[in-house]
């Protein structure tokens, strides 16, 4: 938690953040409102290293009410009234998760670059 | 929140499968990182930001993701779409003859005044060419629309095509504003929002 305090501030996401793979800008700074929320993300697996049904509790997430604030940004099919979010351009993920129901977007700060 | 962006197109990625739709996408590396699971369930759309004349506008892409090997492609796909990327891989001769039949599919699908831009792909195995330029150009033309070879693998002219579609619809967007609200005392509507009614494509996303 305290690693995930230096990149807030007021609430917000202090730095802009890019895919931790490539250097698509994701979501500019102040755009996202920190939520320290735990949610089961599957691994973010190679296709070569085989079981995807792998998942963990990532912690710490930014928080997004209207799709088109991202800069860039992909969006799986629809699993369970959810998609999951992907880099736009490399495709890494999941890095978060979007709820249909809810129209909210949720970015992992574990999985993501800020600077 | 206040809007972050002047304009919202929706555009579609079309074409057969195999003339690199998808890598038209990748702007800094040849190949996807390729997660187990994203490839499992699949991509359904992707949100890309540029900027026109200063102003903010957001591109929201969809790609076929296979639906182009039944050759049809729904009605439901095409709703709401305001620009088309026709797409082929110049060195595969198929891939262009079939562009014929994808042009007439838009035309029984889509809007009519969709704005379209023919992509010959691949452009970075001039060898393995078997579709000329030219032949590209001239069927543009034959269809009164935007032409341009593009390399997804060498990022040739890929960011340039979708700049210059954004930019057609851009203008037709401003020119249908104009026409429905005539500038009163300088005054102008500054923001178009065409796909207002969100719940729209999201229901359409559950049904792809």
């Amino acid at each position: 938690m305290s690693a995930d305090e230096a990149l807030i501030a007021e609430g917000k996401n202090k730095f802009t953040v890019y895919c931790s793979r490539c250097p698509s800008k994701i979501l500019n700074s102040g755009m996202g409102v920190y939520t320290d929320m735990t949610y089961n993300l599957p691994y973010m697996h190679h296709k070569a290293d085989g079981d995807s049904t792998n998942v963990e509790d990532v912690k710490g997430y930014w928080q997004v009410s209207d799709i088109y604030t991202f800069e860039n940004l992909g969006f799986s099919n629809t699993v369970e009234n959810m998609k999951y979010l992907i880099c736009a351009d490399c495709e890494i993920g999941p890095i978060g998760w979007h709820d249909l129901s809810t129209k909210q977007s949720y970015v992992a700060l574990s999985r993501v670059k800020h600077s | 929140m206040a809007k972050t962006y002047d304009y919202l197109f929706k555009l579609l990625l079309i074409g057969d499968s195999g003339v690199g739709k998808t890598c038209i996408l990748f702007r800094f590396s040849e190949d996807a990182f390729n997660s187990t699971f994203i490839s499992t369930i699949g991509i359904d759309f992707k949100i890309r930001t540029i900027e026109l004349d200063g102003k903010k506008i957001k591109l929201q892409i969809w790609d076929t993701a296979g639906q182009e090997r039944f050759r049809t492609i729904t009605t439901a796909y095409y709703r709401g779409a305001m620009g088309i990327m026709l797409v082929y891989d110049i060195t595969n001769e198929k891939s262009f003859d079939n562009i014929k039949n994808w042009i007439r599919n838009i035309e029984e699908n889509a809007s009519a005044d969709v704005e379209k831009m023919l992509l010959g792909n691949k452009c970075d195995f001039p060898e393995k060419r078997q579709v000329s330029k030219e032949r590209g150009e001239q069927l543009a033309i034959e269809y009164g629309i935007k032409f341009m070879e593009t390399s997804a693998k060498a990022s040739i002219n890929v960011d340039e095509a979708f700049f210059s579609l954004a930019r057609d619809i851009k203008t037709k967007t401003e020119k249908k504003l104009e026409a429905s609200n005539p500038p009163k005392g300088g005054h102008q509507l500054k923001s178009y929002e065409p796909s207002r009614k969100q719940t729209n494509w999201l229901s359409k996303c559950t049904i792809l």
